[in-house]
């Protein structure tokens, strides 16, 4: 394999890391609430959250219904928040429009989901070169990086398969692949691993902590166990940050 | 993987909806081009025809203009006495009366149109460039000259007979050589046996002839003027009469293909709504991950007016074929190609068929671009 440009040195496990040498990613949420209206009853889905996310991985923990992906949704720019306000580094977020959140998220973060991650009409490596179809990239550029991103999570071989015919654990491995693609500074993972048999998680888990370390790894998740991999948990309950903590390393 | 084949691939994915969704707009195109080629061929065969038509000017009862040789003869002879002394006065060359008769049916195979000539004039006046295979070409008392085409279809050969009523019969004494025009299809046989056969002494029409340095235009509006009752018509007059009564009849046919755009473009709404239905999630992702609102838009637009461009490009290609064989057929028959589909009948169908996708796809497309990032996402 031939030595590739900067941003994608071409050697295996280290590929799915960060090349950056800068964090510039600071993604701070200030105040946020959101509140839904329903009927005549007002829905409080997340209540003055304030947090700093520093580089590594955090995990947001806590029981159904508590606010985790209405946190998520806010801090990608999915949605606006009620009060508040999401910011990357002086960028306010929240203050973008609609296609303008979505050129931030293009360039600065990655998504994992709990499932239908893929483009079904797409083999593998078109959903990890779809990132960079919309920035533009030649599709020579786009080909040659998809296919050693691939290789990076180990579906080189699956390249050419629809997602129809890939594992549930494979399916996650493109996923994140693709989040990859442009090498952002932020990840954002939603259960990644919830609908995963156990060796599955266990592959898909230890990929994602491996792209969060120098990163910005931000990854929602009820299951304890996975959430205890990561550098500090914060934890969510009835909309609210109630407790910040560090697992104990090991 | 561009956007068109990101499209694609999505259209090839569900492959029987997108083919009937095809075949309804290819069926739809299909007959508005086979409708509208009739109009483009009438076009077509007059100009050709009148081009070939010698005498520049025609006079006609008014209220005739434009309807050819149909109809009863109306000219008196005292009218045509009143032309004969216009005529001088204004210099022309000659004002030669005709009749139109036709005999049969509607099948061309047993029908027969006659043109009555005046004593002495061989069809070449009326019909520059006709020549004779095989006899004379100037009709004796009780003669007649048969074009090449009908010759062929009746059989009719040098010397035979020819009835025109019980009590009249005529004798074959030319057979004109095939031009491609409209005399192919007439017999040419003096008046008088064709005004008795019609127990009139009226002809249906006078032409004039002109000298050289006549204006066609002129010289019409002047006989016009001492001829009360009558209309002289130029070869341009015919023209633009009869190309409103083809641009009334193109409405009339582009009316009812009408009927069959509406339900192709139905057709391709329904389908791209489908699709779009059905891929909220997959929006919702491609949003995610970075794509714009007008890039959602663009896919499912591209997506309607590849199915619509497409039909529309099959069904032109399959109208074109259709029309070739109808020529075929009424070539042989009368001697006209009726249908054409010209270049701007192509156009003007692929045309169509942009409009029609871009109708069919604005809408899915604009409700495709417009769901909340976060209620795509939730939907499965
Ligand atoms: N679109 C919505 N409309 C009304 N209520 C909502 C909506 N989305 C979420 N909620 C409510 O907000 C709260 C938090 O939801 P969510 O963020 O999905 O929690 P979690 O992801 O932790 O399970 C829940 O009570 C949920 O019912
Ligand atoms: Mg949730």
């Amino acid at each position: 394999m031939k030595n590739g440009d900067q941003a994608t040195p071409p050697q295996l496990p280290p590929r799915i890391g960060a090349n950056r040498e800068s964090t510039m990613a600071n993604l701070r949420a200030e105040n946020l609430s959101k509140r839904y209206r329903q009927g005549e009853r007002e829905v409080v889905a997340l209540e003055g959250f304030t947090f700093s996310f520093p580089q590594g991985s955090t995990a947001v923990v806590g029981p159904s219904g508590s606010g985790k992906t209405t946190l998520l949704n806010l801090l990608a720019g999915f949605d606006l928040p009620t009060e508040g306000g999401v910011y990357l580094g002086e960028l306010a977020l929240h203050q973008l429009s609609e296609d303008q959140r979505a050129e931030v998220r293009l360039r600065n973060m990655g998504f994992v989901f709990q499932q239908w991650n893929l483009i079904p009409t797409l083999t593998a490596w078109e959903n990890v070169a779809f990132p960079l179809l919309l920035a533009g990239l030649p599709p020579k550029t786009r080909r040659e990086r998809a296919l050693a991103l691939l290789e990076a999570v180990g579906l080189l071989e699956r390249a050419h398969h629809l997602p129809s015919r890939l594992s549930g654990g494979e399916q996650q491995r493109v996923a994140l692949a693709r989040a990859l693609a442009l090498d952002p500074p932020i990840l954002f993972a939603d259960e990644p691993t919830g609908n995963l048999d156990a060796s599955s998680r266990e592959q898909v888990a230890s990929l994602l902590f491996e792209a969060g370390q120098a990163r910005t790894l931000i990854l929602v998740t009820h299951d304890l166990e996975l959430a205890s991999q990561a550098d500090r948990i914060l934890h969510l309950r009835g909309g609210r940050l109630v407790r910040v903590a560090t697992p104990a390393p090991g | 993987m561009e956007v068109l084949a990101l499209v694609l691939r999505n259209l090839l994915a569900r492959p029987v909806r997108s083919l009937l969704t095809l075949l309804g707009v290819l069926i739809a195109t299909t007959s508005m081009v086979l409708f509208l080629s009739f109009g483009e061929g009438l076009r077509r065969s007059l100009a050709q025809e009148l081009s070939r038509v010698g005498p520049a000017i025609q006079i006609v009862p008014e209220g005739m203009e434009g309807l050819g040789f149909s109809g009863y003869p109306e000219i008196t002879p005292k009218e045509y006495g009143l032309a004969q002394e216009a005529g001088r006065e204004l210099g022309v060359r000659a004002i030669i009366p005709t009749l139109f008769l036709a005999r049969g049916g509607f099948d061309p195979q047993t029908s027969f149109f006659f043109q009555g000539l005046p004593e002495g004039v061989a069809p070449d006046l009326l019909y520059p460039g006709v020549r004779v295979q095989a006899g004379s070409l100037l009709p004796s008392e009780r003669g007649a000259i048969v074009g090449a085409k009908v010759a062929k279809r009746s059989q009719l050969s040098l010397g035979g007979p020819l009835r025109l009523s019980p009590r009249v019969e005529l004798r074959v004494e030319g057979i004109l050589e095939e031009s491609g025009g409209l005399a192919d299809n007439l017999i040419f046989v003096p008046l008088k046996p064709l005004q008795e056969v019609l127990g009139t002494e009226n002809y249906t029409a006078l032409l004039v002839a002109l000298n050289p340095g006549q204006k066609a235009e002129e010289v019409a509006r002047a006989l016009e003027a001492s001829l009360p009752g009558l209309k002289a018509q130029t070869t341009g007059d015919v023209m633009r009469f009869a190309e409103r009564a083809l641009r009334i009849s193109d409405l009339v046919r582009f009316g009812i293909s009408l009927v069959a755009l509406v339900v192709g473009g139905l057709l391709v709404a329904n389908t791209v709504m489908m699709s779009v239905y059905e891929r909220i999630r997959e929006f919702g992702v491609m949003r995610a991950l970075g794509a714009r609102r007008g890039f959602i838009f663009r896919l499912v637009v591209l997506e309607a007016l590849l199915l619509a461009l497409l039909g529309g490009a099959l069904g032109l290609a399959l109208g074109s074929a259709v029309s070739y064989a109808i020529n075929l057929y009424t070539l042989d028959q009368v001697g006209l190609a009726l249908s054409a589909v010209t270049p701007r009948l192509s156009l003007f169908a692929l045309l169509v068929a942009l409009g029609l996708g871009l109708s069919a796809g604005l809408l899915p497309a604009y409700h495709a671009s417009r769901i909340p990032v976060v209620e795509a996402l939730g939907r499965v």
